[in-house]
């Protein structure tokens, strides 16, 4: 083997797999020898060089604003931030869940009222002012006097009064009522959900000529009020959470909207 | 890739332009990535992409551009005297040296060198990054590390030069 011939072999083979013929000639030719061992030697020395080096933070300022600038990226929602991950999904599927509840209990109302005939009941408190509901002699008549503590939660939020008033179809009265009957948030953040103050106030009252009807409507407030609940627990954690209070608002509308057809069905019953 | 940018091109301003200019082809066309490579090879494509565009535009007419970035194996090959006395490079080369050198290589053999023997790809995928065949890849590497031996050499003599230089006039001083 020549020189030509090992270097031949090192172009195409590289560095490490060498014929023995190529390993014959190196042990008799120094410089072949020597010029092997200096290639060896840079690929070395090129393997402990860093792969990677860190470029500068202005770099990355400016990549960020160019893509911005392009619309190939966006600024994160960063409402949420914060969010247990427990309750972000749970939000979904309960915000889900509520409308489609309010929408079919809205539903069954209607259907009720337009179809099914029902005896007298009642009266219905429209007003604070009405005597209280003739139910079990036990059980407390809420209905006539007014909760302890107004509802502070509905202070606390920037919703204007107006707006969750004017989003009821019903009358004023009803509304005002509606508003009454909003449970207050509990002090203490962390208690569980207590009985909404509408399962105090229809204890044994029939919202709806039919059974069924009726305790679906129940059903639906319950699982609005600890929705309503869990809201305001993250709102009390995180007052700016603006997405928050947008689903907390939409549930209080979803409320008073079916409170006003659970009362509008049982009032029309009369 | 900010690595590869700035080994190719050797200065860090036009390194970071590069950078950020493959970051926004990716962005771009990230869409068009089909998994049939490496995610990483399928980067690093594009960033020799952009870094060999932005030679291919500063390339001065005078100069061949095949040459620069494909140099012939059989005219502008490093050729080797096998009768000269070869400087041995370990122990008198250290990495700035060798940086130093791998910035003065023509662009297609710093490219591979970069890709090989700095990051560590194989010569398919070094192949299929640079759009040549893997005997292509192989070839250059191989002129890459040899040039190198050259312009290292020359560096340890040009040291030696100085040394002895400063040594004269010193020594020519104290008498």
């Amino acid at each position: 083997m020549q020189c030509k011939d090992l270097e031949l072999v090192v172009e195409s083979e590289g560095l490490v797999l060498l014929t023995s013929e190529a390993r014959e000639h190196l042990t008799l030719c120094p410089a072949c020898r020597g010029f092997v061992s200096d290639l060896e030697f840079i690929a070395a020395a090129a393997r402990a060089i860093p792969a990677e080096i860190e470029p500068p933070a202005h770099v990355w300022t400016s990549l960020r604003a160019q893509l911005e600038a392009e619309g190939l990226i966006k600024e994160p929602v960063t409402a949420l931030e914060g969010v247990p991950s427990r309750i972000w999904p749970r939000w979904f599927g309960l915000r889900s869940l509520i409308t489609a509840t309010a929408g079919a209990a809205l539903l069954a109302a209607v259907l009720l009222l337009t179809h099914t005939p029902v005896a007298p009941r009642a009266p219905a408190a429209g007003t604070p002012a009405q005597a209280p509901v003739q139910t079990n002699d036990s059980a407390p008549s809420p209905l006539a006097a007014p909760p302890a503590a107004p509802a502070p939660s509905l202070a606390a939020l920037s919703v204007p009064k107006a707006a969750f008033s004017a989003k009821r179809h019903s009358s004023g009265p009803t509304a005002s009522r509606i508003k009454e009957l909003a449970p207050s948030p509990s002090e203490d953040a962390g208690t569980t959900f207590a009985p909404s103050p509408v399962d105090q106030d229809f204890p044994d009252m029939e919202l709806a000529g039919n059974s069924q009807v009726d305790a679906s409507l129940r059903q639906n407030l319950r699982t609005l009020n600890e929705f309503i609940a869990e809201c305001e627990r993250h709102l009390k954690e995180n007052p700016h959470d603006q997405l928050a209070r947008e689903y907390l608002y939409t549930a209080y509308q979803q409320k008073a909207d079916l409170l006003a057809t659970m009362m509008d069905s049982a009032r029309s019953e009369h | 890739m900010y690595a590869l940018c700035l080994r190719m091109v050797g200065n860090p301003a036009d390194a970071e332009d590069l950078m950020q200019e493959a970051f926004l082809q990716l962005y771009r066309k990230i869409g068009t990535f089909r998994g049939e490579s490496a995610f990483s090879t399928w980067l690093h494509r594009m960033t020799v992409n952009v870094v060999l565009m932005r030679l291919r535009k500063k390339t001065l007419p005078t100069d061949s551009l095949e040459e620069t970035l494909e140099p012939d194996s059989e005219s502008s090959g490093p050729k080797r005297d096998v009768g000269a006395p070869d400087l041995r490079l370990s122990g008198a080369v250290d990495r700035v040296n060798l940086e130093r050198s791998i910035e003065k290589l023509p662009p297609g053999y710093r490219t591979v060198f970069v890709l090989h023997d700095v990051q560590g790809y194989e010569h398919n995928e070094i192949a299929d990054i640079m759009g040549c065949s893997v005997g292509n890849s192989k070839s250059q590497l191989h002129k890459a590390r040899t040039r190198l031996r050259e312009l290292l050499q020359e560096e340890i003599r040009e040291q030696a030069r100085e040394e002895r230089k400063a040594a004269k006039t010193q020594s020519g001083s104290l008498d």
